[in-house]
Formats: structure tokens, sequence, C-alpha cells
């Protein structure tokens, strides 16, 4: 099977919403699988067993394209969660520079966004140490409690 | 009208409002705390707001959030339900100093009723009975003694700010005075902040008979009784309407005098929108005033069923300066005409005390069928969480006729199928088939009288 055959099985899968497609063939044995933490994002992976027999046994999976880490929170990332039902800004004032952008260092005490809540600025507090790697809600937006707002990779 | 509403509250209230709200082409906000977010009430409105974790404390009684939940989603008028916020006067200001309305009375309403003690003095001078009691709070050992003896054994301590059928203490002589004294302090402090308390005379095999208040604010309308007396604990399971008691030929007036009572007490304080006056009623059909519930009750779908009143979507009218489309003539020609009986069912296990039984439910199939109505937020799959109370759901059953009403309940509570967790369905189906229950022969003690009786099959009480 070429490779030009197996991106056309990914297309179809992709195009149908299909899972898993398994295809053997005599000693040829191709297994695709379709799914992850994120569906939408995670490329499929795909097994193919040699067409010859090797050492290596038969459903190490080949190397084939590594599917690009998806958008889900990594194990060394934290969020930075709303303590409360407001109104999320990034900077002290409109004309003034956020507090904090993707890069930045925080630390606990760190001011890292407004939320606005019945008239009051409430200047919210990173509580976490490590650095700002997303910005999860767009400035003058809602936000309601436990909605995460920064993504900060951990020490 | 109001074209958005946010409802403060969760669980089958929270979806009682909503569909009212839909019914007027009202948009809706939920809120919501973390343990409810698979919730019904969440997945119908039109928005939904997390404002806190599990705990009650840091979300359904969070105003600061629940305002800005409401000024965040534009809303012009918030429905607080029941328990939580809905008699917490001072919420009822904040809404309205944030040009919000409280669906509900006033805050001056519900102050005038929250305190206990005032409530009983300010009936008093409208010329509604209430029950002997001490003139105010009792401060003391000695003064709860002297009250006693004043007002004759058996008595009843209440805690000043209770409600809900909590802080309640009866004493039958002096030895278990000073006990019951210090323990409605305690409850009343762990439950409202409260330790004041104040002293009955406790009227023995009372009858429950509390009457539905209506009012536009142009005036004061009853929608007729409901008998609450199958209570355990002070808390409510059975009720129905027409009162048994008073379709009995002794009680002709009964009906006509707790009525105008009720009317009396409520435009003494102006009062509006939706309330529930509570009475005593002994059998020979003296009644006395013991609180006022300034909110939507638990059982209101038993008025509604019987006087053809949708009371959520009045409440909202009300609350939008609209006059009520009825008179009371309208009203007291249909009292009578139908029978209408409510089981709160309760996620409790009725075999080992009633003890809470939240979880999974793994099936659940409701009643349904002509003269059926069931108000519940469960479903198959939902997850009870352990934080708030146990009512999952209430079943109305309404017939012509209370024999009809009471068989229609006993089939429905045959096909309610709720698999998971332990509910009280067993116990109500035993209560119904009682023959003093089916006589209409009961009062307040009825519950109690009942479990021991049935001893051997409920272990553990």
């Amino acid at each position: 099977m070429e490779l030009d055959n197996i991106k056309e099985i990914i297309r179809l899968m992709k195009q149908n919403d299909l899972r898993e497609f398994e295809l053997e063939n005599g000693d040829f044995k191709v297994r695709i699988k379709r799914g992850g933490v994120e569906a939408a994002q995670a490329a499929p992976s795909v097994m193919v067993s040699p067409p010859a027999p090797s050492a290596a046994p038969a459903s190490a999976p080949a190397s084939a394209p590594a599917a690009p880490a998806p958008a889900a929170p990594r194990v060394n990332t934290k969020d930075i969660l709303s303590p409360m039902v407001g109104t999320f800004y990034l900077s002290p004032a409109p004309d003034q520079p956020p507090f904090v952008k993707v890069g930045d260092k925080v630390e606990t005490n760190t001011v890292v966004c407004i939320i606005e809540a019945m008239k009051v600025m409430n200047e919210i507090k990173a509580e976490i140490k490590g650095v700002v790697t997303e910005v999860l809600v767009e400035n003058g937006k809602p936000v309601e409690f436990g909605q995460p707002l920064f993504r900060v990779q951990v020490a | 009208m109001f074209e958005k509403i946010l409802i403060a509250n969760r669980s089958e209230i929270a979806l009682r409002v909503i569909r009212a709200c839909k019914e007027m082409g009202i948009r809706t906000v939920a809120v919501y705390s973390q343990a409810d977010a698979d919730s019904l009430h969440v997945q119908l409105a039109d928005e939904a707001v997390c404002i806190g974790p599990p705990r009650s404390g840091e979300s359904y009684l969070k105003i600061d959030r629940i305002i800005s939940a409401a000024e965040l989603g534009d809303v012009e008028a918030i429905h607080p339900g029941y328990g939580f916020l809905s008699e917490n006067a001072h919420f009822a200001e904040v809404c309205e100093s944030c040009n919000i309305k409280f669906i509900g009375p006033t805050a001056a309403n519900i102050r005038a009723m929250g305190d206990k003690i005032a409530a009983r003095n300010t009936v008093k001078k409208a010329k509604v009975p209430v029950v002997p009691g001490s003139d105010g709070p009792v401060t003391s050992e000695d003064d709860a003694k002297k009250w006693a003896r004043e007002i004759g054994y058996p008595v009843i301590m209440k805690a000043q700010s209770g409600g809900g059928g909590r802080g309640l203490r009866v004493a039958h002589n002096e030895g278990t005075l000073i006990k019951a004294f210090h323990a409605a302090q305690t409850e009343g402090q762990a439950a409202f902040g409260d330790a004041g308390v104040y002293l009955e005379k406790y009227v023995e095999n009372p009858h429950h008979i509390e009457i539905q208040i209506l009012s536009d604010g142009r005036k004061v309308l009853h929608l007729g009784e409901r008998d609450c007396s199958i209570q355990r604990r002070h808390q409510k399971l059975i009720e129905e309407s027409p009162s048994p008691l008073m379709q009995m030929k002794e009680h002709k007036n009964l009906r006509r005098d707790i009525c105008k009572a009720a009317v009396r007490a409520a435009e003494t304080i102006k009062y509006v929108n939706a309330g529930t006056i509570e009475f005593i009623v002994d059998d020979r059909g003296n009644f006395y005033f013991i609180e006022m519930n300034t909110r939507v009750q638990v059982e209101h779908p038993v008025t509604e069923e019987i006087t053809k009143v949708d009371i959520v979507k009045e409440q909202i009218r009300i609350a939008a300066g609209e006059e009520l489309p009825f008179k009371q003539g309208d009203i007291d020609a249909r009292i009578g005409k139908t029978y209408a009986i409510e089981c709160r069912i309760n996620a409790e296990d009725p075999f080992n005390n009633f003890a809470p039984s939240p979880g999974k439910i793994d099936l659940y199939y409701a009643p349904g069928g002509y003269g059926v109505r069931v108000d519940s937020h469960c479903y198959g799959g939902y997850t009870i969480p352990p934080y708030y109370d146990s009512l999952i759901a209430k079943v109305i059953a309404i017939g012509p006729d209370r024999k009809t009403a009471l068989d229609r309940m006993s089939r429905a509570l045959d096909e309610f199928i709720i698999r998971g967790i332990k509910t009280t369905i067993p116990f109500q189906k035993m209560v119904l088939k009682d023959l003093n229950f089916r006589r209409g022969r009961y009062s307040t003690n009825f519950v109690e009288t009942f479990m021991a009786a049935s001893r051997g099959t409920m272990q553990g009480v």
C-alpha cells in the first residue's frame, strides 16, 4: 500500500467521521484509529505492519506521521480559574497595556487581570507560579465561577 | 412584561419557573453551582452561569455573584424560588437598588413576617387568633418556666427566625422544658444565625392548615387551603386540598373564617405577590396563626390544580405590575369541585430512619396519564448531589372527589420507578393505604403513630 492510499483513507475517514479502519491482506495489515482528547484536532494514529517479517513485534507502531499535540492541557500546566462572576479585563484600563501576556512569568501574588462585578473592579491574583502559555478569555467577555482564564506552565 | 428573568435557585423549582417563563416568551438565565452542571434547569434555560462550588453558602446564597450574573445577563427580574434567598429581605433590597425586580413580596413584607414574634404581634392587631404564647423572646430558663406555667403545658419552644419546621422543641413538663429551651436556641443559631426563641402553647393533635394568598398590590385574594398535617419531624410529606377536616359538616364555616383571617393578616402588612399563611387547627375547629411564608411554596401545585391558577405565572405578572385576572368569587366557585393530593418524593430510605440517599439514578420512569402531574428535575443517569435538600420529585394526583384522587395517587406511585437510590415512595404508598388516612382522619401526629404501628415493616425507626 502506498502512502497516498493511506492518506486517502484518512481523508475519507475524516470526511465521513469514521473512527477506526482496519484492513488485512495476507501479510499486510493496516489499522487506523481517529480520536483522542481533542478528536477534531488529533491526527489519526496509523499502525502499519511491515510487509516482510521482522524482529520487531507486528503490532509496533510504524513511524507514521506523529500525532501533533492536541490542544489539551499538558501534564505540567495549570489553569488560573475565575473566583467570581463578572466581566474579564486584561488591562487595568482600556488605554493601558495588559497585566500579563503569553510568555510572562507570574508569581502567586501577580495580578493577572481584573474581573468587574457590580461596578467593582476586582484584581485577580495568579495564586500559582509559572509562565503564562495562553490567555483563554477575550477582553471584555463575561466569565463565570470556575472558568479557566489563563494557562500557566508551572515550574 | 419582562423580557428576561434570572432564576436564583435550582432543582425542581428552577425548572418550574423556567417552564412558566417559556410559556410567557420570557428568556431565562439559570445560575448553578459546580455540583449542578448537569442539572436539568441548566440545560433548559436559555443561558446559564456557574456561580460557585457545590456548597450553597458559596453559590446559591452568594448575593454578589447572583447579582453579577443578573447584570451580565441583562435581566430585568429575579425569581428566588423557595429556600435560599427567597425570604432574605436584604437580597430583595439589593435587587431593588440594582434596578432588578425581585419576583416576590417587598423587603418590608419579608421582614414583617420573618421575625416570628413580631409576626404574631402584627396579626394579633388584625384580630387574627394566635396560639397563646410568650409576648416576646424567652431570654432565660426562669423566663421559660414562668411563661410555660402561665400558658399551661404542653408548650413548644420555637426559634424566632425559624421556618421550614426547624428550631422547634415540644416540652410536656418543666423537666423537659429547659432542654427544649437550649435545643431550640442552638438550632436557631445554627440554622438561622439567631438564637432568639419564644414559647407557644402546644396544641395537641393539631391539623396543619395553610392558606394560599395572592396579592397584586391592589387586592388580596385567597386560593383556599392546603392540609399539610402529614409531616415527619415537621417536614411535609403529603399535602392535599380540600382539607378533609374542612369538608366535615361540623366545620362548614371553618374555611370561610380561616381564609378571611388569612386575607386580613396579609392586608395588614400590605402584602404583595404570593404567600402562605400557616395555621394550627384543633379538633374543635379553633384555628391559630403560626407563621407566614413570604414565598412560593413547594406544595403550590396542589392549589394550582384545584383553582386552575398558574401561581408562578401570576407571581411574574404581579411583579410586572399587572392586575390579577380573576376575582375572589371566581376562586370560591372552584374550591371543592376538584381534589388534589401531592406526595413529596425524597431521596431518603424510609426503612432506615429516612437516611439521605444521594447518588446516581440508573433508571427513572415517572408516572403519567389522566389526572397525574409530576414536577421533577430528575432523569435516568442523573446524579443527585449530596449538598442540597433531598426532594427529587413531586407527584400530584387530581380527581373530582377525594377517593379518585387517592386511588390515582396510589396508581401513580405504583408505576413510579426510580432505581439506584432509595426513595420515600414505599412509605407514601403505605400511608395511602392506611384506613385512617383514607377516611381523612389524621393530624400532625399521624406519621409518628403510623410508623410506630408499622414498626415491623420499618425497622430501624
